[in-house]
Formats: C-alpha cells, structure tokens, sequence
C-alpha cells in the first residue's frame, strides 16, 4: 500500500531522516520515538510539505514526490494533524464537509461516508450543527479522525492522537482506530506506547531520525529495550 | 426569524429599486457612490476571506475605466459591452499577476497589488494612445446621461456583487478559502489546491473591480491618469468594510452606505479636510470595533438572545 524507500531529509544541512524505510499494508502500523527523532517530519514529507533530498514514497505503485500536498491527499492519504485541526467556527457538519469536498472521488460518496463516520462516532450525530469550538478536546478529536475518514482515504495518518487528552478519552480513541483499522490502512505516530501498541498490528521505532527497530505490536511490548525506554517498566 | 432575514433583503431591495422615483439628481449621484464602493469593498472584502490583504482595487478600477472609455472612444461599442470588456481585461491582468505572486502570498502580494496601480497610471501618463496626461474625453455619457438608468446600472453592479458573495459563501470555494486563511497547511491537508483558488477569487473579485471601475468612468465618460489610478479607490473601500465589519456579506455594504454618504456630507461641510476626518474614523473603527459595525450587531444580538 504505502511504501518508504530509503528516504533521506535535511532541514537546510541538519539530515533528520536517515536512509528511512518503512511500508503499511492493510493493517495499522504505529511509529515511536522520542520528541525529535524524526516521527512529524516522515509524515511531512509523505504529505509532500517536506521535499526529501534522495528516497522514494509509494502508494499503490504511484510515486508520490513530485505531488503537491493536494493532489497526495487526492490519491488517498488523510492526515489527522497533531494540534491545529479544526475550524473552530464551524459546524460540525461543515468541517466534516472540508474533509470530503475538495476530493472528487469522496465527493461522489458523501452520504455514505458521512453515515461511515457518524457510526463510528455516534455522539457526533446529536452535534453536527454545533460549533466545533464548542466542544470537549476529546469530541474535537473524535470530528478530526471522522474529517480525514470522510476523504474516504486508503491510508490514514494521525499524528499523535491522544496528545492533550484525558486517560479515558485516550482508550476510547484507540479503540475506534482498532475499528477504523478494518477499513483503512493506518499510521499512526505516538507518545503514549502503552496504549498505542495495544491497538495495533506493528510498529517501528524511531531513533535519531533511523529505524532502530521494526517488529509486531506484541514482541515490541515484550522487548526489555522497549519496556524501559518507553513503557517505563 | 431564520425568514425575517431574506424579508428584510427583500424590503431593502424593494426600497433600493423605489429609489429613482422619489430622489433627486444630486441624491441619486450619491447613490451611485454608495453602489461602487459596494462593489469595491465587497470584493476586496471577499478576497481578504482567504487572508489576503490587497491594495489593488484602484489599479483594477482603473484598469476597468480604462479599457471601457478606450473601447468606446475607440470603436463605439456599445458602453454595456465596454464595461464587460473593461472588467474582462482587469480579470486577465489579475490572472497574469495573480499566477506570478500568489505563490508568495502575503506582504509580497500585498506591496505587488499596491504596485498595479501606479505602474499603470504611468503607462497610461505617457502613451499617446491612452491620451497621456490628460486622458480621454468620450462624446456622450452612458445613457446619455440620464439618471435614473445610471442608478440602475450601478443597482445592478452592486446587487451582482453581493449575490457573488453569497455564493462564494454557500460553496465549496468558501471552506478552501476559510481554511486557506486559517492554516495552509490544514487547507493543504484537506486536499485543497490552495494556489488555484486563490487565483480564482483574486480573478473574480479584480474582475469585479474592473467593472464597476469601467461603468464608474462611463458616467463620467472620461478617465484621467490621476483620477482613474487614485489611491483613494483602494483605501476609502478598505475603510469601509473595515467600518461594516469585515468577512461577512453584509459588514462591507453596510459600511458603504454609511461611509459614502457620510463622505459627500463631510465634502459639503469640510471641503479640504473631509479626508482628515475619514482618517480619524478608520482609527476609532479599529480601536473601539475591530469587528465594526456587523460585529457589534451580533454581539449585541447575541446578548438579546441570551
């Protein structure tokens, strides 16, 4: 599905990724690290607002570099961004209609997408003419993923999604992307591991901008470098 | 109270259109005023909704009143079909330098729209063809000169205006250039092409100057370097819709009718210093109401409903 290909990116002469290679099939694919190890910038050059200095990405056989942010959106990736996600003054209804009106391949698909959505986040329902402003952080986020799912995309990327959240919230967050994960491919970077692998299928972490390891969800819980580092066990 | 609204539109338009019958020639000359600087703050307003501050209404309305004499002077077409050209030639201009700076977007675009007007009031103050200095002279004035048509006219150039905007507002161009103006990267994020639509609203809203410009220079039936390239075509809109209130339909038309006719009562009582006292109300507009005039009619709503 989505594929990363030794990547190298610099910020002016600074390298932040390192020969980077990575892939997320039909599943949901998690990506760890400490603050600065590269986690934003991969999904900012997979969303084409970071040129990459050599490396290739892939979706489905196409190669994304030369696309513009628009159309990269256009061939099938949606991004839940990490703060700045809302329109605040606008409905509830009307940000979700952001998420889908600008791809014509979801356009022709907005009732079903919107039904896709509203079953997955059913309290949004009672709120769509809401102000998003209005509402609690959780319920915020909750109309994030459901804008990017109403772009009806083949990969969806959430960057850091239980970032500012309450613990419950959290859990509940993750237990729709274990849903979502049935009809979208995922991937998704996070502070919270814990939680995070519990809801996924792999993960890779992120080290100094490299790939310091790459295994499934359960043997990374298992690892001992993993348990002190990140899981503080 | 969702039909009181389009009742009060339909009461306002009613009004508007009873007009000619009951005003004189002086009143309805002001009129015309209020409906061009409709036109030019509204669209400026409408471009502003994307987060970009342009200064090019006068170069646009000059451009428009322009094209529209030349063509008449030139080639006695009909002065309607001068002014759809005038505010065809303003669109492409805008296309030609809206493809060149809106990458840049921002001061830049704002100093290069700032820029239009002056470059072409020189050109025009020294080509021959454009009449140089003294710029040109048309032998009659749209319609002759006959009122009550002029107002219709400038009725309909404001009225298109308006309707654009509500479109604009009801459409997907509205999300992009909301979310355009917010964060670019959200904007990007959501698969919108932000350079194209900025673009195509900087097209729209320039060609929508150049028309009202043109049709502003047909009742005058002639065009000056210095009067067609004012500066004042671009600040006194901007004035005004600060006044309305700014990102709505209603703020920049409200604002318009206010400023104008205030504008021509300020001529009468100060003739040199009208401009002073329109300064001194763009500040009180900006310190005491940011969100002028619509903005403290919905706070006030706001609190009537609580």
């Amino acid at each position: 599905m989505l594929e990363v290909k030794k990547l190298n990116v610099f910020y002016g002469k600074l390298q932040i990724l390192w020969d980077l290679s990575m892939q997320v099939g039909n599943e949901s694919v998690g990506i760890f690290g400490p603050n600065g190890a590269g986690k934003t910038t991969l999904i900012h050059a997979i969303l084409g607002l970071v040129k990459p200095a050599t490396g290739e990405i892939i979706l489905e056989g196409e190669s994304l570099l030369a696309m513009e942010t628009d159309h990269i959106i256009k061939q099938g990736i949606s991004i839940v961004p990490q703060d700045r996600e809302l329109f605040p003054f606008m409905t509830v209804a009307e940000n979700l209609r952001t998420g889908n009106a600008y791809i014509p391949r979801a356009r022709k698909k907005y009732k079903e997408r919107l039904e896709y959505v509203l079953t997955m986040f059913p309290i949004l329902k009672e709120r769509l003419d809401q102000p998003a402003g209005s509402m609690s952080g959780g319920q915020q986020r909750m109309v994030a993923i459901g804008r990017a799912l109403m772009a009806d995309p083949k990969v969806l990327i959430l960057d850091e999604p239980s970032g500012g959240l309450q613990p419950s919230i959290v859990t509940e967050v993750f237990h729709r992307l274990k849903e979502i994960k049935n009809d979208v491919s995922i991937l998704v970077t996070e502070q919270n591991v814990r939680q995070c692998l519990k809801a996924i299928d792999r993960g890779y972490i992120l080290e100094n901008g490299r790939i310091a390891m790459a295994d499934t969800a359960a043997n990374l819980a298992g690892n001992d470098h993993i348990r002190k580092s990140y899981l503080g066990i | 109270m969702k039909y009181s609204k389009y009742l009060a539109v339909l009461v306002l338009f009613i009004v508007a259109a009873a007009l000619p019958n009951y005003l004189g020639l002086y009143q309805l000359q002001i009129m015309n005023f209020v409906f061009v600087y409709i036109a030019f703050a509204l669209s400026w307003d409408m471009l502003l909704r994307s987060g970009q501050l342009s200064f090019g209404i006068a170069g646009f309305a000059g451009i428009g009143g322009y094209t529209s004499v030349l063509c008449g002077y030139n080639f006695a077409l009909s002065p309607i079909l001068c002014i759809l050209i005038g505010s065809a030639v303003a669109g492409i201009v805008a296309l030609f330098v809206g493809s060149q700076v809106l990458k840049l977007r921002g001061l830049y675009f704002s100093i290069v729209t700032l820029a239009i007007g002056e470059i072409f009031r020189v050109i025009v103050r020294n080509l021959e063809v454009t009449g140089a200095a003294e710029g040109i002279l048309l032998p009659n004035a749209i319609f002759m000169g006959n009122a009550t048509k002029t107002y219709w006219l400038m009725f309909a150039i404001a009225t298109f205006t308006i309707i654009i905007s509500i479109l604009f507002q009801k459409t997907r161009i509205y999300y992009a250039l909301t979310s355009i103006s917010n964060d670019e990267i959200v904007a990007a994020s959501s698969g919108v092409n932000i350079f194209k639509y900025l673009v195509i609203i900087f097209v729209v809203t320039s060609a929508i100057q150049g028309m009202a410009g043109a049709a502003y220079w047909q009742i005058y039936a002639s065009v000056t370097p210095e009067g067609a390239f004012n500066l004042g075509f671009a600040l006194l809109p901007i004035t005004m819709a600060l006044f309305g209130g700014v990102g709505t339909t209603w703020g920049p038309v409200i604002g318009s009718a206010i400023l104008s006719v205030t504008a021509e009562y300020l001529k009468l009582q100060f003739p040199h210093g009208h401009l002073l006292v329109y300064g001194f109300i763009m500040v009180a507009a900006i310190l005491w109401f940011p969100s002028g005039i619509m903005g403290v009619f919905k706070q006030f709503t706001a609190k009537f409903n609580t």
